[in-house]
């Protein structure tokens, strides 16, 4: 080895050291690392001592805009001793000393109407790192309004170096129809999730607003784009929506990829930067629940897609979701795994998904790593609607969540009572297996009656995996009983022939969370062309509501219609496919363990609905309620929750004033472990809380 | 049920707590502040209805217009509802309706039109009228208590 090569070797060396990682304690990515995994080796807080901890210090987001938020969804980073991370309505960047929670800097961007009108509203899920490893080190973002913004980590000032003094206008590029350029102030664009920042590349997705009542299927399409990360230049882009002689146009049949939009990547994306691989889950395309003006399988829409880091040319695909029509999108960052199957290595990437399927495939080749069926499914008799005969079913591992509401097993059944209840209220609508496909609803059929659709399984907070042990962690809602019924829209409003909604009612625009309630609201909602028709009628006597008004109430006197658990965690083995665990997530609800019918029933853990992040340790697994309980041994609040990683028994808990509403986080300063996680929920603004444990 | 039993600590004021003790002091805490609950008939009908109409145009587009919410927005009648308000008091909920709601229009709504809306939610959820209307001061309505029924 010639001196040369030593000395390049040695440099390579220290520059990795430099770069920040679990392994020293920090949390740099939203993910914990570039694999997806929510994994810190950390073990200071442990089974032992899990009950003890204080909280450390707080921050409250609330003037961080002109209004508090309610919904602070952001997993800070951790890099040196300083916590990066958003919130506030105006999507602030903050600065934080770690130890203490002290504001370092501030960096806001006052966007205005193009913020009020963005389709991802609110502070997001944070923000990502950039280091040279010789002193340039930079925080990444998105904003509410669709720029890419690159601070100085030091000094929260924009570098002036990057796009047009530190910012890059993102909707530059994005396009509806066969290539026109949205409007910079109105077109509808706009993104949660946190860029991918690997090597000297930052690679952004985009996603739009609620796909329930559009108001065009000519929507904005959807990309994925690469950028310098230290110039802010565009190096590639990958249509999601293949253009023609491009792999995949013809799934577009009569040409509908011209027609169509949305198809973005709104979550988090991982990268395998020794294969220099990224993994892209690809959502839903225009509309949610009616493909009837893109038939064909439309690629890459519900697709986990493979590109190569530097060229951003597709290596591989595979479309979990044919002609998606029921917003299953991608909801999860893909997880790398490298396991031993029968004896075998692979390399794997591991989705986990609203439907509650882990999807593992072979990550450098694409194949299914156990095999992935296509399976018939029920049929659309939606007018213009062609379903795809087809659809995938992984033979391993095992679904970890409720897939669809079998009838009448899965009905509430506390008391006979009960149950007859859920039977009738279910009769009206249609009931059957997964990928049951939507139904026009009128008077005498409400609905197709699905579970795990939309906000079922594991949705944006995503799993977690232990890569010494090669188990994933995921939590899943499995109370998610989600109607879905396509109606005419009112005449003017929309180009697309069916929208969610029910004949013979009064039609009402869908908005996504947190639409409208960005900093510089108000704004205008989608509205019908014509006048709405009167307000409901209101109630003579606000006693219950009549028989009829309440007919297909999918609750019975006032609790989930589904049986519980409402939703579980999961210990999943990626080395033999199957399920080592699975336990009740959170505790029962006051309304179940309050119940009057329920008075002298010994009902065991329930767990709560809900779909939450979680972060895996040396030996826990930790994640916090979604909802507030008030029981004989804690006051009112929500439990951050501790679970042995090997067998899934709880094993330590600590009061949180709020549901967590955001992904928890862990690291280390100076011989202290931390836990930090976003609250926020009902009558409580959002807050980072750090957990320690006592001195 | 989880028989977790524990000990909690909170910054600056730690606090621990063990056994049944705890809950009835919080429980004596609640009552000292407030008299009243939402099965004292603290609404009237009329005042529902004029809510119902201000519900209908403002509110249910993301709430669902039987208030059983969507993939947009939580419920506001049911058991998922009550079991986050649980323990808070009706000024509590007023606060948080009037600071951020309408999401697209916040504060756009007058305080007595906050407390008809209030007003419609309380009746949704099978909470008796009265023959006094909901107040539209905070802290009046901070005496009203969310719980379940006695």
């Amino acid at each position: 080895m010639s001196k040369k090569t030593v000395w390049l070797l040695l440099s390579c060396a220290a520059l990795q050291a430099q770069q920040p990682s679990t392994k020293n304690g920090e949390w740099p990515y939203y993910t914990a690392d570039l694999k997806g995994t929510k994994y810190s080796p950390l073990d200071q807080i442990n089974a032992s001592n899990f009950s003890k901890l204080e909280v450390a210090w707080r921050f409250k987001t609330d003037n961080l805009g002109p209004r508090p938020e309610y919904k602070l969804e952001g997993t800070p980073l951790m890099v040196k001793g300083t916590l990066y991370t958003t919130g506030g309505t105006r999507r602030s960047v903050l600065s934080l000393d770690a130890k203490t929670g002290e504001v370092n800097w501030v960096y806001t961007l006052r966007e205005g109407m193009r913020a009020a009108i963005a389709p991802r509203q609110l502070s997001g899920r944070g923000v990502s790192y950039w280091t040279d490893g010789k002193g340039d080190d930079r925080v990444v973002f998105v904003t509410t309004g669709y720029r890419l913004i690159s601070l100085n980590a030091h000094t929260g000032q924009p570098i002036s170096t990057f796009g047009k003094n530190g910012i890059v206008d993102l909707k530059e590029g994005m396009v509806t129809g066969t290539g026109q350029q949205i409007d910079l102030e109105t077109g509808e664009a706009g993104l949660h999730a946190t860029p991918l920042v690997v090597k000297d590349v930052i690679i952004v997705g985009s996603s739009f607003k609620e796909g329930m009542t559009v108001v065009t299927h000519n929507n904005t399409k959807g990309l994925v784009r690469a950028y310098d990360a230290r110039t802010g230049k565009l190096l590639w882009t990958f249509n999601t929506i293949p253009r023609p002689g491009e792999f995949g146009n013809e799934t577009w049949e009569n040409g509908s990829w011209a027609t169509n939009g949305n198809t973005g990547v709104w979550t988090q994306m991982t990268v395998d930067e020794d294969l220099g691989l990224v993994y892209l889950p690809v959502e839903t395309p225009t509309s949610d629940f009616y493909g009837g003006e893109r038939p064909g399988n439309n690629l890459f829409a519900e697709s986990l897609v493979c590109v190569d880091l530097k060229t951003g040319k597709r290596k591989w695909h595979f479309q979990i979701v044919h002609h998606p029509i029921w917003d299953y999108d991608l909801s999860s960052a893909p997880i790398l795994a490298d396991i031993n199957v029968g004896g075998k290595a692979i390399k794997a990437v591991a989705l986990p998904s609203k439907e509650s399927f882990l999807y593992v495939f072979d990550r450098i080749t694409g194949q299914p790593v156990w095999p992935i069926e296509e399976r018939p499914v029920p049929q659309s008799d939606v007018p213009g609607e062609k379903t795809a005969a087809t659809q995938p079913f992984p033979t391993r591992p095992p679904a970890y969540g409720r897939q669809y509401l079998k009838i009448p097993d899965d009905l509430i059944d506390f008391t006979p009572e009960m149950r007859a209840q859920a039977k009738d209220a279910v009769a009206r609508y249609r009931t059957g297996p997964m990928f049951l496909p939507p139904a026009v609803g009128d008077s005498n059929i409400l609905g197709a009656l699905t579970l795990g659709t939309a906000s079922g399984g594991t949705n944006w907070p995503g799993a977690a995996y232990d890569p010494e042990t090669h188990i994933a962690y995921a939590q899943a809602n499995q109370s998610a009983v989600f109607p879905i019924s396509l109606r005419t829209p009112p005449e003017g409003f929309s180009d697309i022939h069916y929208v969610m909604g029910r004949n013979g009612t009064e039609f009402r625009v869908s908005e996504g969370p947190g639409f409208g309630t960005a900093a510089d609201a108000p704004q205008a909602q989608r509205r019908p062309a014509r006048p709405a028709a009167p307000a409901a009628p209101a109630p003579t006597a606000p006693a219950p509501p009549a028989p009829a008004a309440n007919a297909g109430a999918l609750t019975v006197q006032g609790l989930s219609i589904v049986k519980p658990p409402y939703a579980v965690i999961s210990a999943i083995n990626l080395d033999r496919g199957d399920l080592q665990w699975q336990v009740p997530y959170g505790e029962t609800p006051d309304v179940v363990r309050n119940h009057p019918a329920l008075k002298g029933k010994d009902i065991a853990n329930t767990g709560q609905g809900g779909s939450v992040g979680l972060v895996v340790t040396k030996t826990l697994v930790i994640l916090g309620d979604s909802q507030v309980t008030t029981t004989p041994s804690h006051p009112r609040g929500a439990m951050l929750r501790a679970y042995d990683k090997a067998t899934g028994k709880e094993v330590g808990a600590v009061l949180m004033p709020a549901p967590q509403s955001g992904s928890p986080m862990t690291y280390m300063v100076d011989g202290k472990q931390y836990i930090v996680v976003a609250v926020s929920g009902g009558a409580y603004s959002g807050e980072y809380i750090a957990y320690a444990l006592p001195e | 049920m989880s028989t977790l039993r524990t000990r909690f600590r909170s910054s600056g004021a730690g606090f621990s707590l063990r056994g049944t003790l705890v809950p009835l002091v919080f429980a004596i805490a609640l009552f000292a502040q407030s008299t009243r609950s939402v099965w004292d008939g603290v609404y009237t009908s009329d005042q529902a209805t004029r809510g119902s109409a201000l519900y209908a145009g403002t509110c249910a587009s993301c709430h669902g217009t039987a208030l059983t919410g969507g993939e947009s927005a939580p419920p506001l009648a049911g058991g998922d509802f009550l079991s986050n308000w649980n323990g808070l008091t009706v000024g509590d909920l007023f606060e948080r309706i009037r600071v951020s709601m309408p999401a697209n229009r916040p504060g756009s709504l007058k305080r007595e039109e906050d407390a008809d809306v209030l007003a419609y939610m309380l009746s949704m959820n099978q909470f008796p009228p009265g023959k006094t209307e909901l107040d539209h001061q905070t802290e009046a309505l901070k005496q009203i208590r969310i719980e379940p029924k006695p």
